[in-house]
């Protein structure tokens, strides 16, 4: 670069970026990222945007990736980053590779086990962060490619190039706050633009911002992954959006569904993508103008149709405003504006729900229905860690949901309906085999929460076995259907009482008694420990007034407005129409 | 080929657009011929920089099929600093393009 040229360059030197010169709020979280090559381009993107969770990235000094990982008392590490991501070139950190693509002779096992070394610095650092971001390798953009040697044994970069990525991942598999990500995607997403090499050769800069842009929003959503912040309702239109034309005009035979057609078969496709998301877990429902009989009989009728009216956990198909409308069906469902993403073609009803509910993600739609599936599958809002049994079987739930209203109808009293719902809650600890959901439950709980703890799995294991803790979770079922794992309650012995830490109860099953039923399981155990109090902190949110609502009628003594306390010489009853069951799983937990 | 000044200040502004897309609300660079771009005053930084230039050349490269250094050795040419304005960019990139065609 000349700078008699063009002047002098205000300095900021990247060796010294960890520097943070601004604090960083609560609901911010503060990243590190560790990289070999000018990573500054990802902060950047990063954090601007102003998506939740906001995020204040820093960059590590690049080139020094080992010492970064190894050494945790490097100046990077003190503002205790809350996430990390590790980003390197495969030819910067396997010295084995770097001779592979110069066409030495290199044993492949040996670039494996440097592999291993890599992934043993990287589990190191894991400790220092809550959540280890990985992207993949990929194949350096210099990499001309060795035509067909490119994926012959022992030779070939890209082979060796997935067997170090795939023995990386191996290496990684079990460390529960390490996340990789797939970074072939963000190459493959920015096209010809992946790479730019005036960038590389003036700021060691290895890849265009279309991939920084991808790698951003891959991680933002990730961190909402981890908070379970992601979205879990998708509302949808029916005309012209899940299939094509107007029912009302042209009868179920008339719409564009299926058939050779490309809008036809896109629309089949835009449907089957939307079954996918369900059988993750994701909840559909419709909001619709259209007389209701005649769309219901098209989604029964029409032989293309994937998804049918059993799919959709609810709908609100009537001529109303769709804002009232989505209010009305949240409410019903149970959940908040924030799980909810609402999909219509009409540009002036998505206006109106951006305007009305501006917690609904609300995507801009393309106007050409070939384009449906690719905007779909654009989505990153349902992005998650996991998928627990939960996850794949709450549309059953939803649809059982609406059989036991049916029969709350029919019944009298609500004590006469609970006792003809032959409920059933098995209380099991913590273990491996549900870490993940009774994580998944703790952090995504608003309403029935106590305290609204948000730990990872590691911190949620490590806090369970501890000496003093102790932690239930609850699985509920009834004639139904399975409700899954929706209960977890957690309590500390503090001196001779005992003080509940978590207090977590899902919407699906409040008001069933289920609550009743931990209280009574926490001071059971207090008894037996011959403690004298079980204490309740309330910690007020603006979402968990139901958790005061629940403690103020549970027959608890109250202190003041938020401390409650049961006298543990007297027992707390269980419920007469739960049965409960104790169950004793393998306990061991992941180490 | 010939290239109008209006043309280089769209691919300017087109870079900038870029390189806003990184920067917070207050550090935005405004679209305009007198926007101090490489000064005192400046908003740029020096990562900030090379990128606009590694966007700039590639766009130039694109559109008018020149493959031009920005920040090159021009000594040659008559200017400071170039980078001081998006005017005197404009002018600048127009003096390289006219410069390559000639060779």
């Amino acid at each position: 670069m000349n700078e008699a040229a063009i002047g002098t360059v205000p300095s900021r030197p990247y060796a010294s970026s960890w520097i943070r010169t601004t604090p960083v709020s609560r609901e911010t979280k503060s990243g590190l990222l560790v990289s070999d090559f000018n990573v500054q381009n990802l902060s950047a993107y990063l954090n601007k945007d102003d998506r939740a969770p906001r995020v204040a990235a820093l960059a590590a000094p690049f080139g020094q990736v080992g010492q970064v990982l190894l050494d945790d008392g490097l100046p990077c590490w003190q503002s205790k980053p809350e996430f990390v991501v590790v980003w390197t070139r495969p030819e910067s950190v396997l010295e084995g590779f770097r001779h592979l693509l110069a066409f030495a002779k290199v044993d492949t096992r040996e670039i494996l086990r440097q592999v291993d070394e890599y992934a043993a610095a990287l589990l190191v650092a894991k400790d220092r962060t809550r959540t280890l971001f990985v992207p993949t390798w990929t194949v350096p953009a210099a990499h001309c490619g060795h035509g067909v040697l490119d994926l012959m044994p022992g030779i070939g970069v890209s082979r060796v190039l997935m067997q170090c990525n795939l023995r990386l991942l191996e290496n990684l598999d079990g460390a529960m706050n390490v996340i990789p990500l797939q970074a072939a995607t963000w190459i493959e997403a920015a096209g010809e633009r992946c790479v730019n090499p005036r960038l590389w050769y003036m700021a060691k800069i290895p890849f265009g911002n279309e991939v920084f842009r991808a790698a951003a929003r891959d991680i933002k959503a990730a961190l909402q992954g981890v908070e379970g912040k992601s979205r879990k309702l998708i509302i949808l239109d029916l005309d012209d959006t899940l299939w094509g034309g107007i029912v009302g005009e042209l009868g179920w035979e008339g719409i564009t569904l299926g058939g050779h057609d490309p809008e036809g078969e896109a629309l089949v496709d835009f449907q089957r993508g939307l079954q996918a998301l369900a059988r993750s877990g994701v909840i559909l429902a419709v909001v619709s103008k259209n007389e209701e009989a005649v769309a219901l009989e098209a989604m029964a009728k029409h032989p293309e149709m994937v998804l049918r009216p059993e799919d959709f956990a609810a709908w609100r198909i009537n001529w109303g405003d769709k804002a009232q409308n989505i209010i009305d069906l949240t409410k019903e469902l149970n959940l908040g504006m924030n799980s909810a993403v609402f999909i219509d073609d009409s540009a002036v009803e998505r206006s109106r729900i951006r305007e009305a509910l501006p917690e609904v993600v609300v995507p801009e739609w393309p106007s050409d229905k070939r384009l449906y599936p690719r905007a779909l599958a654009s989505l990153d809002c349902f992005d998650r860690l996991a998928i627990t049994d939960e996850d794949r079987q709450r549309p059953e739930m939803y649809t059982s949901e609406r059989r036991r209203s049916e029969l709350r109808c029919q019944a009298g009293s609500l004590d006469e309906w609970l006792h003809t719902l032959e409920m059933k809650a098995e209380v099991e600890p913590l273990s491996k085999g549900n870490l993940a959901r009774s994580t998944q439950l703790l952090n995504k709980t608003n309403q029935m929460n106590l305290s609204t703890r948000r730990l990872t799995e590691r911190e949620l294991m490590s806090w369970a076995g501890e000496e003093g803790h102790q932690l239930w979770t609850l699985r509920v079922s009834d004639k139904f259907g399975n409700y899954g794992l929706t209960g977890l309650v957690s309590v500390e012995r503090d001196g001779s009482r005992s003080r509940i830490v978590d207090f977590v109860l899902s919407c699906r099953v409040m008001g069933r008694g289920i609550e009743e039923t931990m209280l009574h399981l926490v001071v059971e155990w207090a008894r037996s420990k011959g403690l004298s109090e079980v204490l309740a902190g309330y910690r007020s949110t603006p979402k968990n007034k139901p958790c005061y609502d629940f403690l103020a009628r549970s027959g608890m003594q109250t202190m003041n407005d938020r401390d409650f306390a049961w006298n543990a010489a007297r027992e707390y009853m269980a419920q007469s129409h739960i049965r409960l069951v104790r169950v004793d799983r393998e306990t061991n937990l992941p180490g | 080929m010939n290239v109008s000044r209006e043309e280089i200040l769209d691919i300017i502004y087109a870079s900038l657009d870029e390189v806003n897309e990184q920067l917070g609300t207050e550090g935005r660079i405004l679209k305009s011929e007198g926007t101090v771009l490489l000064s005192d005053s400046g908003k740029l930084d020096s990562l900030g920089f090379v990128n606009f230039v590694a966007l700039l050349e590639e766009k130039c490269e694109g559109a008018f099929g020149a493959t031009l250094s920005l920040t090159g050795d021009n000594a040659a040419l008559d200017e400071k600093n170039p980078f001081e304005t998006v005017g005197k960019l404009a002018d600048f990139i127009r003096v390289l393009l006219t410069r390559e065609q000639g060779e």
